[in-house]
């Protein structure tokens, strides 16, 4: 829950739209989120891990917040420095959760009806 | 005490390395000495006889004595009159009369022997069957060897408040030891290794010694707060004939658990209905569906939100009062707190940042907290599970969940017809909090829906849907948060909590011991288990193939210590290096571990591994069919790493 205020904090932070992110390639953002391991807390499809140390990344993520969040983080995120991961893989990661499709809604998915 | 053995100096040895010439001469009066003793008056209630002694009546080639009546013929009479069903091992020299004498003068019957590969495994199984059973099994190991394999394992079950009866052989009297490996396994002080995270322990001298402080271990095991007790098996103590002693069984008859103190309960009634936003915090509080019921009327009176905390299933998550996903919210605004046998108060009311250690108050400054526990009565020094001290406004002492039924009373006592009345009128708003909270839960796990590796919420949701007809038990429910956030739980078996002392390796023997609980009624068991875990003693396939227990084990193999993985995020970040290098020494792959096959070598019906969502849930049908048959089965699964 905690995660889930900085995220919300860091969205209305992001007055800036993904259209005005540098571009990036999302096949290599994709690569980059599991080599940074990026992916053991928020999964491959930013979906989070079920706990709330391991957040879901929301869709539509602003590129302000976005950078934000990965460069000084709140909370307990490690910070990811521009001599570790550079502008351009930024914008690739980036890039890459532009690209993932939204997940079917709850009501459409069979087994969750059943609970 | 039979004079002492010669040394192999003196005396050839047979193939036991034992010289048995000394039995002949005591044994003779052995039969009539011991049933006299049966039939005396003592002062000890009797609730089982040791049977009488037998001559002694042949010698061995080598003129040597056969034992027709060794002590571990007694000490199967005394474990039998206290009702274990169960008794697991790794198989191993300084028990072997113990163990001959369950299995050919006991039957192999109450206890039935469980043949273990580790004896981390044989004590884990224990806790997961205690918790489910509702009554423990014993355990056997060697003093040295055997009990420091077993010693993780010890500590989750002490953390976790689960009552398991463990033997130790050990040869105390060194001049009876057999030169080399006796003398390495053999212990001055076995419970040494184990005293701070067991309840009790004894070294018998005598048989009558043996009979008094098991039936006493048992006892006190038994009574709130729950543990492990430890007593020692002296290898002559099993071995020698039953001579003339006066054997007894003493009876045993369990203690009522302590019932919290009336007026202090009054003062809690007080403080609960005068609030306006109680919160009830439950850990291990719940011991059996009766405590379960018993916090359903408290919370009911009350209108009361409950938090269960997963160590036990306290609180069924289908009740409306259940808004355990709303923890922060529910904490942040509460002005009383009832805590239920919560073992981290402070944990409770703040949280700390990592790395940097910076505390978080979660609850307001003046919220009245009640705590009603017996964490007092049972604290030791070294290890720290105790947790960091956090004062509270009403500390009780007692067992929660027989303190619940009381306290109820005394609130209803308390509330004004009035009062009653309004809070009744909170139903309708809380029903439609748990109804929104539900949906958000629903959401959340609808992410990542079609993802490979299979989302763990995706896995949870496919596994339900294959046993919500059943009557079921999740053995183990910590491990994976999905199940706990979106099943329906209603019953106390229905989930098992976790290890206690986050020691990995319990995930899987634990498993199998609740399986073996629930065996017996008729529950289907399942598991969410983790690879590492699996990787610890994966022999415990073996025994739940070996011995028929129904478990379907469903890997959650993320192929990693995920958990570990993230700590060496943080680390580099906080040494602002390399974020890549953290799966070093993490992940578990190159070569990956092939689940099925391993299932299938230790004959354990197995399928994997699978990675594609919509090919799980006819693998859990078929592994389901193969469990409903009476054995074991293993499904692999590919997942996301958390």
């Amino acid at each position: 829950m905690r995660i889930a205020v900085a995220v919300v904090g860091a969205l209305c932070a992001g007055a800036v739209l993904a259209q005005d992110a540098p571009k990036g390639s999302a096949e290599r953002g994709k690569k980059l989120f599991v080599d940074l391991n990026c992916y053991s807390c928020h999964g491959t499809h930013g979906q989070g891990g079920g706990r709330g140390s391991e957040p879901p990344i929301p869709l539509g993520y602003p590129w302000a917040g976005f950078l934000q969040q990965l460069r000084k983080p709140r909370l307990d995120m490690p910070a990811y420095e521009e001599k570790l991961v550079s502008a351009q893989e930024v914008a690739d990661l980036f890039a890459y959760f532009s690209s993932i499709k939204a997940a079917p809604a709850a009501k459409d998915i069979a087994k969750l009806r059943t609970f | 005490m039979t004079k002492a053995r010669t040394t192999p100096s003196q005396a050839p040895e047979d193939e036991s390395g034992l010289d048995r010439r000394g039995f002949l001469k005591g044994a003779a009066a052995a039969g009539a000495a011991t049933a006299a003793a049966m039939t005396a008056a003592t002062q000890i209630a009797q609730a089982a006889e040791a049977k009488p002694a037998q001559p002694e009546g042949e010698a061995n080639m080598r003129g040597n004595a056969f034992v027709s009546r060794p002590g571990s013929d007694f000490m199967v009479d005394v474990i039998k009159s206290i009702g274990i069903d169960y008794i697991s091992a790794n198989p191993a020299s300084s028990f072997r009369s113990l163990h001959e004498s369950i299995v050919n003068y006991g039957g192999n019957k109450k206890p039935e022997f469980l043949t273990c590969m580790h004896e981390e495994s044989s004590v884990a199984m224990a806790h997961g069957y205690a918790k489910a059973a509702g009554k423990p099994m014993a355990v056997l190991c060697h003093s040295s060897v055997g009990l420091q394999h077993a010693s993780m394992a010890v500590y989750n079950a002490w953390v976790d408040r689960a009552p398991i009866l463990m033997f130790a052989g050990n040869g105390v009297d060194a001049a009876k030891r057999r030169p080399g490996v006796e003398w390495t396994l053999c212990v001055q002080d076995p419970a040494a290794l184990v005293r701070d995270f067991v309840k009790w322990d004894d070294q018998p001298g005598s048989l009558q010694h043996f009979a008094e402080s098991t039936v006493r271990a048992y006892k006190m095991m038994m009574s709130p707060p729950q543990d492990p007790v430890l007593i020692t098996l002296d290898i002559d103590l099993q071995e020698e004939p039953i001579h003339g002693e006066k054997l007894s069984i003493p009876k045993l008859s369990l203690s009522a658990p302590p019932q919290a103190d009336a007026r202090a309960l009054r003062e809690a009634a007080k403080m609960l209905v005068a609030a306006q936003n109680p919160v009830i915090v439950a850990d291990r509080c719940v011991r059996s569906q009766e405590g379960v019921d018993a916090l359903v009327k408290l919370a009911e009176t009350l209108q009361c939100p409950v938090i269960c905390n997963g160590s036990r299933m306290n609180f069924p998550s289908t009740h409306y009062l259940n808004l355990s996903e709303s923890r922060p919210g529910l904490i942040r605004n509460a002005d009383v707190i009832l805590m239920l046998e919560v073992q981290d108060p402070f944990g409770t009311l703040h949280s700390m940042g990592d790395p940097w250690k910076d505390v978080r108050r979660a609850a307001k400054p003046d919220v009245k907290v009640i705590h009603i526990t017996l964490a007092d009565f049972l604290m030791k020094s070294n290890y720290q599970d105790f947790q960091r001290f956090q004062p509270v406004d009403l500390p009780i002492s007692g067992d929660a969940q027989t303190s619940i039924a009381p306290l109820t009373e005394e609130v209803k006592r308390g509330l004004s017809s009035a009062r009653a009345a309004e809070l009744a009128g909170k139903a309708d708003a809380t029903k439609k909090r748990y109804r929104d909270m539900q949906e958000r839960t629903k959401t959340a796990a609808a992410l990542g829906w079609d993802a490979s590796p299979v989302s763990t919420a995706r896995l949870s949701a496919e596994l339900w849907n294959a046993i919500r007809n059943e009557n079921y038990c999740l053995a183990v429910s910590d491990r994976v948060a999905w199940p706990k956030r979106l099943w329906p739980t209603t019953k106390y078996h229905n989930m098992m909590g976790g290890s206690g002392a986050a020691g990995v390796g319990y995930s899987a023997p634990g498993a199998v011991g609740v399986a073996l609980a629930n065996r017996d009624k008729g529950i289907l068991t399942v598991t969410l288990q983790p690879d590492g875990d699996m990787c610890y003693a994966p022999g415990v396939l073996w025994t739940a193939a070996h011995h028929k227990i129904p478990l379907l084990i469903v890997m959650f193999n993320n192929r990693g210590y995920v958990q570990e993985v993230m700590h060496l995020q943080r680390m580099a970040g906080l040494h602002r290096r390399d974020p890549k290098t953290a799966k070093v020494g993490t992940m578990i792959y190159d070569p990956e571990v092939d689940f099925a096959k391993l299932a299938q070598s230790f004959g354990v019906w197995g399928e994997g591994p699978i990675s594609d969502p919509d090919k799980v849930g006819p693998a859990l049908e078929r592994g389901l069919k193969i469990v409903k048959g009476g054995a074991p089965a293993l499904v692999d699964v590919v997942c996301q790493l958390r």
